[in-house]
């Protein structure tokens, strides 16, 4: 640390005056004891009467639910508030949402996670958890009935409830929900009332409401993470190692010193780390939380805090792991020579691939590459640590993860550590560790006694990434001289990254082609290339690239086979669940498969399911069929995009077409353009001039068919299906068109031209 | 540090701090103003978006020495009450996802409407260059065309955009 200030110490803030850095703590001290609520947490009027952590009724009718689950764009939080509505039969105009908090969890042991926990995702609707909501409707409206038919001295049989309003049947007397609230949240119930039959809702299934937060959104009231504001807070600008894995050498904070508003540079070492008191329980390990070497510039505003950060000269230690893999092409020659060896572990082994043999054989290398989440709203978190205690107000997309982060980086006890859950900008899997509110931590530890808010530029954020998983994977087909199906099936799947939590296998080896034993020889392994690049989850973490890949290779399969790619997919899933074969006939038909299209125009067709594809009636089942044309000079472009699917049944129709829709678009965009490579073992891309997405002009028409749903009874997440097939639906396309077959995404890299 | 008087949605307001501040920042940071969204900071993105003088720009490209004496409009002074006619349609037609890159969606499509009432397709298309990841485009262009096909005078109050 030769040329950092003498009075730097590892880890603390560099305080550049000492009299100002005490004042600062002293002034704003009074106003910044634990326990301040956010206004935006604190919807709860002052009157309103608690029936449970969950359910607040207020005088003036209003219904808080409190809802354990992020909303992180997919409609979860509204969702659940639906659940209880159902039940409860309040006015759905009444109803307000708040995040409740984990904190109140730990201190009241499980009140939001009884049943499933705080977990983030569209997991809303699901059966276990929508049981639970209904339930808490269910038990508010008996009580108000109580209180109801005491005031009235009846009998509450005789109370009927229906939009906030409570009717006594043989009178007509009538009573507001507010009303009686106060003396409802005191019943209890000696038994918890039955659910009504799915067929007596009146609500779920029936309406589309918007979400509750559509008002604040559109008048830019809504508050995200990076919007919080606290008194007294300031703003703090952060850089880690260009190559992930580096160490700060050293940093020159006098060049900064002088520079307005600036208050503070830190140096964030990982060994600063506290470790929790207790045994975390962390919805995910930890692991893949540690911090990441640092310098942050605190400021008091955030502009001020960039251009001094900007301006901080920072020498870095690279790690030396990255030397091996300077570039993405050093990665891909070290996955390649370890599919070579075909070493893997094996995943699914059936009959005996080495004694098949045909005439026709098809053998390819298929890969995905570095890929960023990208989220709008960047990362960020504002965080106060004292001596005893710390508040943290973030964007995550799971508060438990997330409260036990602080708590491990602060050492502190659960006990005296607040999460604010704050409305989320985008996550796409890359705030499910909580990797960013540590770092938030670390920074605001070492400025204690006042809240600071770390924003990661967009920059930082490309380049600071727990990205895409990439897959590179070997597939080879014996066909069956008979039928043209594979009679054999051999693959290796190698996942670049040193991150085993994200190397999964759903699309890759339960698919039902896999798994049904229409192909009777099967071996899948799956190997790994460790590499210093930092992986993470990435929406439909890894699954995106095994729908890409397994569909790409059973087109291939069914071109070398001289059958139609429908057709041939028929055959497959022939012996599997029926809502395979409807979800493939159904986009089929809507896209008006087989009809004849100019030159350099193809349908292409890919299926998918996620997260269970192997087990009957699990999960979402996506096909999706892309029209596609290729100019000449080798331009792609999306014409139309039809998609069928099946999660059983759906509770609010439109919220799912549109998670349908954003989800084809996540996948169409990585499928076109989306790839991050590396010089000198860091990431180059930096910003959305380097790293382009899909803008309206580039939308085509996405068409979301409901005819392809099975009706089966459950309700199951659709945020992630609709990733996977799009990608190969699109390369499948390509290859009817111009005769050209693309095994690798981005296929904006792809040499295309035709004449 | 220069000081700098310039009026936003309405009001008018001094700020004294480096010229070369972004007006993002000037807004979401000086003024409390946070409706305005940080996306890319180099004109890429369009979460910045506000109306300037009547026109929809990028604000994390306006340093606040050009400000001097100019009219800012942001998302929270697009309408009175929330009833822009684009605001309505956002919710009629569940437009937002997470909502995050919408308020700059919201100002670049009511620029575009000011100037061009009823937009082709075309227009549309050129007009809103703004990155969504939550892929909300289809239905950003559905309610566009549906303003459109709005009579005129329909377009709710606007106060001072
Ligand atoms: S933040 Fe200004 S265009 Fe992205
Ligand atoms: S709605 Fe999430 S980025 Fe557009």
């Amino acid at each position: 640390m030769a040329d950092t200030a003498p009075d730097t110490a590892m880890g603390a803030a560099l305080s550049l005056s000492r009299r100002a850095f005490l004042l600062s703590v002293s002034a704003t001290a009074g106003g910044m004891a634990l326990g301040i609520m956010p206004p935006a947490a604190s919807g709860a009027d002052g009157a309103g009467a608690e029936f449970s952590a969950w359910v607040v009724i207020g005088r003036d009718d209003t219904v808080i639910i409190r809802v354990p689950t992020p909303e992180i764009g997919n409609g979860a939080m509204t969702q659940v508030a639906m659940n209880v509505t159902e039940e409860l039969a309040c006015a759905w105009s009444r109803v307000r949402v708040e995040f409740g908090a984990i904190h109140r969890d730990y201190l009241e042991k499980g009140v939001y996670s009884a049943g499933f926990l705080p977990f983030f995702a569209g997991h809303g609707t699901d059966r276990q958890r929508m049981k639970r909501a209904l339930q808490l409707g269910a038990s508010a409206r008996e009580r108000l009935k109580v209180a109801a038919a005491t005031r009235w001295k009846a009998a509450a049989a005789d109370i009927d409830a229906q939009d906030g309003v409570l009717t006594h049947k043989p009178t007509g007397r009538r009573l507001r929900y507010g009303q009686v609230a106060a003396e409802a949240a005191r019943v209890e119930l000696a038994v918890e009332p039955t659910l009504k039959p799915e067929s007596d809702w009146t609500f779920l299934g029936k309406a589309s409401p918007a979400k509750l937060n559509t008002p604040d959104i559109v008048t830019g009231r809504l508050v995200f993470g990076i919007d919080v504001r606290q008194p007294g807070m300031v703003h703090a600008a952060l850089r880690q190692p260009p190559v992930h894995g580096g160490k700060v050498k050293s940093v020159d904070a006098d060049a900064v010193r002088g520079m307005p508003g600036v208050r503070a540079v830190v140096i964030i070492d990982p060994a600063n780390t506290k470790g929790a008191p207790i045994r975390p329980k962390a919805t995910f390990t930890l692991g893949d939380t540690t911090a990441q070497w640092g310098v942050a510039v605190i400021a008091d505003h955030y502009w001020q805090a960039k251009m001094a950060l900007d301006a901080l000269p920072v020498d870095w230690d690279a790690n030396p792991a990255a030397a091996a893999f300077a570039t993405v092409e050093h990665i891909r020659a070290a996955v390649d020579a370890r599919l070579d060896k075909a070493e893997g572990r094996v995943l699914r082994k059936a009959g005996d691939v080495a004694a098949t043999s045909g005439a026709r054989v098809v053998d390819g290398v298929y890969a995905t590459p570095y890929c960023e989440n990208a989220a709008m709203e960047p990362l960020n978190a504002t965080a106060l640590v004292t001596a005893d205690g710390a508040e943290v107000w973030c964007p995550t997309q799971d508060q438990q993860q997330a409260y036990w982060v602080v708590i491990d980086e602060t050492g502190l006890p659960p006990e005296s550590v607040k999460l604010h859950q704050t409305f989320v900008g985008g996550g796409f899997g890359r705030r499910t560790q909580a990797d960013d509110v540590r770092m938030a931590v670390a920074v605001a530890k070492a400025y204690p006694g006042v809240p600071v808010k770390t924003i990661w530029s967009r920059e930082e954020c490309f380049r600071q990434g727990r990205y895409r998983t990439p897959i590179t994977s070997r597939f080879r087909a014996v066909l069956d001289d008979g039928t043209g199906l594979p009679a054999a099936v051999e693959a290796e799947a190698c996942f670049t990254g040193s991150r085993p939590t994200f190397h999964l296998t759903m699309g890759f080896d339960d698919v039902p082609y896999f798994t049904s034993g229409i192909v009777p020889n099967v071996l899948i392994r799956s190997s790994a290339q460790p590499v210093h690049v930092l992986n993470g989850a990435w929406r439909g973490p890894c699954y995106n690239s095994h729908a890409f890949i397994v569909e790409t290779f059973i087109d291939e399969c069914a071109h070398a086979a001289g059958a139609d790619p429908l057709d041939y997919r028929l055959r497959l899933v022939n012996t599997w669940d029926q809502s395979w074969s409807d979800c493939l006939r159904t986009a089929a038909r809507h896209a008006g498969w087989g009809r004849q299209l100019p030159r350099g125009e193809g349908l292409g067709i890919a299926i998918s399911g996620w997260p269970q594809a192997a087990v009957h009636a699990m999960g979402t089942i996506v096909c999706t069929v892309a029209h596609v044309a290729v100019s000449p000079a080798g331009e792609i472009r999306v014409k139309k995009i039809d998609v069928a699917f099946d999660c059983g049944r759906v509770a609010n129709r439109d919220a799912v077409a549109a998670q349908l829709e954003g989800g084809t678009l996540f996948g169409l965009n990585a499928a076109l353009q989306e790839e991050l490579t590396l010089v000198d073992g860091a990431v180059v891309e930096a910003n959305f001039d380097q790293y382009p997405m899909l803008r309206l002009a580039d939308t085509p028409p996405i068409d979301i068919h409901f005819d392809a749903l099975s009706g089966h009874s459950r309700m199951d997440i659709v945020g992630e299906a609709p990733v996977g097939p799009v990608s190969a639906a699109v390369g499948n396309a390509i290859f009817s068109a111009i005769g050209k077959r693309v095994r690798g995404t981005p296929f904006s890299r792809h040499d295309l031209r035709w004449i | 540090m220069t000081v700098i008087r310039f009026r936003v949605n309405g009001t008018a307001r001094t700020l004294d701090a480096h010229p070369s501040t972004p007006l993002l920042w000037v807004l979401r940071d000086h003024l409390g103003l946070t409706g305005t969204k940080y996306g890319c900071g180099i004109a890429q993105c369009g979460a910045c978006t506000v109306h300037l003088n009547g026109q929809a720009v990028r604000s994390c490209q306006v340093p606040l020495e050009t400000l001097r004496g100019a009219d800012v409009v942001t998302i929270e002074g697009l309408s009175r009450d929330g009833d822009h006619v684009l605001q309505k349609l956002w919710a009629e037609m569940n437009v937002p996802q997470c909502g995050y890159c919408q308020a700059g969606m919201l100002m670049t499509a009511a620029g575009l409407l000011k100037t061009s009432p009823h937009p082709t397709d075309a227009e549309i298309d050129n007009a809103l260059s703004n990155i969504c990841r939550c892929g909300t485009y289809p239905r950003v262009r559905a309610a566009l065309r549906r303003a459109a096909q709005q009579p005129p005078g329909t377009g709710g109050k606007v106060s001072h955009g």
